[in-house]
């Protein structure tokens, strides 16, 4: 069997009174491609803030990528961050005023160093080669979500998390983005962990998780 | 009071000891004890060596330093290209380099503390009994604040020159004799002064009209006061500036061989960052030279600089100055006197030289603008060329010194003729008071 790369056991979170993650146990193997379902509301936001070093636990073990994210400083999360993760949500948070290239570039300089060439070229892998110059604004939602995309996955992320990326598409440009994740999973080789309102979403992946209340109700394997 | 004059000098010193600590970092404890041995000995210097000799020793190290300074930093321009950056940082932790490198640190740094003492306290043994113990404290000091100091901050061999150098420089600023700056932009005046009018004497004499008129136009400019600080400027600058262009012009690591952009991106990141992180010493450095520039333009030694008392004739065209009246002429002080008669004027200064002995000269020189003359430090001041003329030297003619008055030494008094002052003064100033470009 593969390494882990997200490892957890009783981990849990609760905003004061509300316990927004019970005790829950999960392991995700290198490379998988996992669907994370269920109600608004269940802890399907909490577990990826958790899992994408945004977010500390209350209780509980977490491994990512073998790092104990509990073990580590503010330093050490916010490096983890930077190198680990890619993370796209459903709300695009693209810098209005910057253009495609330079949105992905502000990713880049974060990270290390800005490099422009590979900003181009990485959005010419999710198809906007003809839309470096244009601001969030003047692009569709699917492309934006496709810039998206093309930041998270800039500074080679051993893991993609995405937060209901497709909740605000049509079912065409839905289609694409999976589409293309699917490709750049194949080349890159991280594991995805991708949380869906959406059934035919869901089953782009390996296996799906359901949640309800914070725990963890069901899983299944999509194929084999 | 002597804590507070010796501020700067103090403050220089702990930075040194935190520098040299920083570089030789292999050897902290033999490099703290050279340092606070080298501090001792040059404390002690005031006992043992004379004066003037002192002084002359600092300030000579401190030019052959500064011309160290100055090649090293040509050097390490010429091999900036190449890669290896951090070449010889092995070669700082050699025991007998860091010894003899905080040895003579320590012993200019006391030096120059005990210059600042002044020859005064070289007969107590109080002063600099502290002295010293305060330079060996500020080393155990800085032994323990270095640990402190970020570890990213890394020294290398130029840089640690540089540093060291400015820092010596800067205590040194505040002294009056020691200061290299302000002498430093006095030659590159004098040198450009000699160098225009030799060339246009010998070279081009600019015949025609309209050359005549060009050249005229922009030769006032070669012999302001200001190419003389601009001038120095630039050279007290420049080896400062090489180093930092150098370490700015080092090549970045090859990073075509991998092939991850982000990885290669970190691997750029992570050198630029230990480039910058380079920066810092000489940038330091820089800061403090741009202190000691500052310092000297602006310097705050106290200046003896009486008002001249007024004067009179007897009948006979006599001037009489008792020894022991209105101000005692034994005193070893500049004493200067006005003297008028009708339009007529002469202004000069009676003085006891260090033998002993009176003399009588113009508040003026043969060369400099008659700005007159202050004193200070065991010197007199050129009040317009900042020349400083050893109180040995009053009395004798030529260069910057004031030119001497012929008087009369009486057991009551000094006696001197009014009429040979006055002709005197006047010669005296009408060649120097005339615009040097005059020649248009
Ligand atoms: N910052 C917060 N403060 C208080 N309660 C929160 C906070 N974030 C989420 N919650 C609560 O935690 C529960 C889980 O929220 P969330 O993980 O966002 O659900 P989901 O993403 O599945 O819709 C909800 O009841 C929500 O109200
Ligand atoms: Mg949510």
């Amino acid at each position: 069997m593969a390494a882990a790369t997200i490892e957890t056991s009783a981990l849990t979170r609760s905003y004061g009174e509300i316990c927004a993650l019970k005790p829950i146990d999960l392991l995700v193997p290198e490379g998988e491609w996992l669907s994370v379902m269920g109600h608004s509301g269940s802890g399907k936001s909490t577990l990826m803030n958790l899992v994408g070093g945004l977010d500390r636990p209350s209780g509980g073990a977490l491994k990512v990528g073998g790092k104990d994210l509990l073990a580590l400083s503010e330093d050490g999360l916010a490096r983890f961050r930077r190198e680990y993760v890619g993370i796209i949500f459903q709300q695009h948070h693209l810098v209005p005023y910057l253009s495609a290239v330079e949105n992905v570039m502000l990713a880049q300089y974060f990270h290390s160093t800005p490099d422009e060439a590979e900003a181009r070229n990485a959005l010419e892998r999710v198809g906007l080669g003809h839309r470096l110059k244009n601001r969030p604004g003047e692009l569709s939602g699917g492309e934006q979500q496709r810039v998206c995309i093309a930041r998270a996955i800039i500074n080679s992320p051993k893991l993609l998390l995405g937060d209901e990326p497709t909740g605000n598409l049509d079912h065409k440009s839905t289609m694409m983005v999976m589409e293309l994740l699917k490709e750049l999973r194949a080349e890159e080789r991280f594991t995805v962990v991708m949380v869906t309102h959406n059934q035919e979403v869901a089953a782009w992946g390996d296996r799906t998780i359901y949640l309800d209340d914070g725990v963890l109700v069901r899983e299944e394997r999509t194929r084999c | 009071m002597l804590a507070l004059k010796l501020l700067p000098q103090l403050l220089a010193w702990t930075a040194t000891a935190l520098l040299l600590l920083r570089a030789f970092s292999g050897r902290r404890l033999a490099t703290a004890y050279a340092a606070g041995a080298g501090f001792l000995g040059g404390t002690a210097a005031l006992a043992v060596v004379p004066g003037a000799l002192l002084y002359d020793m600092v300030r000579g190290f401190l030019g052959a330093a500064f011309l160290l300074l100055w090649g090293v930093s040509v050097v390490v321009l010429y091999q900036s290209n190449r890669r290896e950056g951090a070449s010889g940082v092995r070669f700082l932790n050699r025991a007998p380099l860091c010894g003899a490198v905080a040895l003579v640190c320590g012993l200019i740094a006391g030096a120059t503390c005990a210059c600042r003492l002044g020859s005064g306290a070289a007969g107590q043994l109080l002063t600099p009994l502290l002295l010293a113990v305060a330079g060996c404290a500020l080393v155990a000091a800085a032994l323990y604040a270095e640990r402190l100091l970020s570890p990213r901050i890394t020294v290398t061999p130029a840089g640690l020159l540089a540093a060291l150098v400015a820092l010596a420089l800067f205590a040194s600023s505040f002294l009056i004799r020691v200061d290299l700056f302000a002498p430093l932009s006095m030659k590159v005046m004098k040198g450009t002064h000699d160098f225009v009018h030799q060339f246009m004497e010998s070279v081009l004499i600019p015949d025609h009209i309209f050359v005549r008129q060009v050249v005229w136009g922009y030769i006032g400019i070669f012999f302001s006061k200001d190419v003389g600080f601009w001038g120095g400027m630039v050279i007290w600058f420049t080896p400062v500036c090489l180093l930092l262009l150098a370490i700015r012009l080092q090549r970045l690591p090859k990073v075509s061989h991998i092939r991850q952009g982000a990885q290669r991106r970190q691997v750029i990141a992570r050198a630029i960052k230990e480039r910058n992180l380079r920066l810092a010493v000489p940038g330091f450095a820089l800061a403090v030279l741009i202190a000691a520039a500052y310092q000297s333009q602006h310097p705050t030694v106290e200046y003896w600089d009486p008002k001249p008392l007024q004067l009179t004739a007897n009948a006979a065209g006599e001037i009489f100055i008792p020894r022991k009246g209105e101000v005692n002429l034994e005193d070893g002080k500049l004493h200067k006197y006005l003297f008028k008669q009708g339009e007529r004027e002469a202004r000069f200064f009676v003085l006891m030289a260090p033998n002993g002995k009176l003399t009588v000269d113009l508040d003026a020189c043969a060369i400099c603008k008659p700005d007159g003359y202050g004193q200070t430090e065991g010197t007199l001041i050129c009040y317009y060329c900042k020349t400083l003329i050893p109180l040995e030297t009053i009395g004798m003619t030529g260069g910057c010194n004031p030119v001497p008055v012929q008087f009369a030494d009486t057991p009551d008094g000094v006696r001197l003729n009014a009429a040979s002052l006055l002709n005197s003064w006047g010669q005296t100033i009408q060649s120097t008071t005339r615009p040097k470009e005059g020649g248009k």
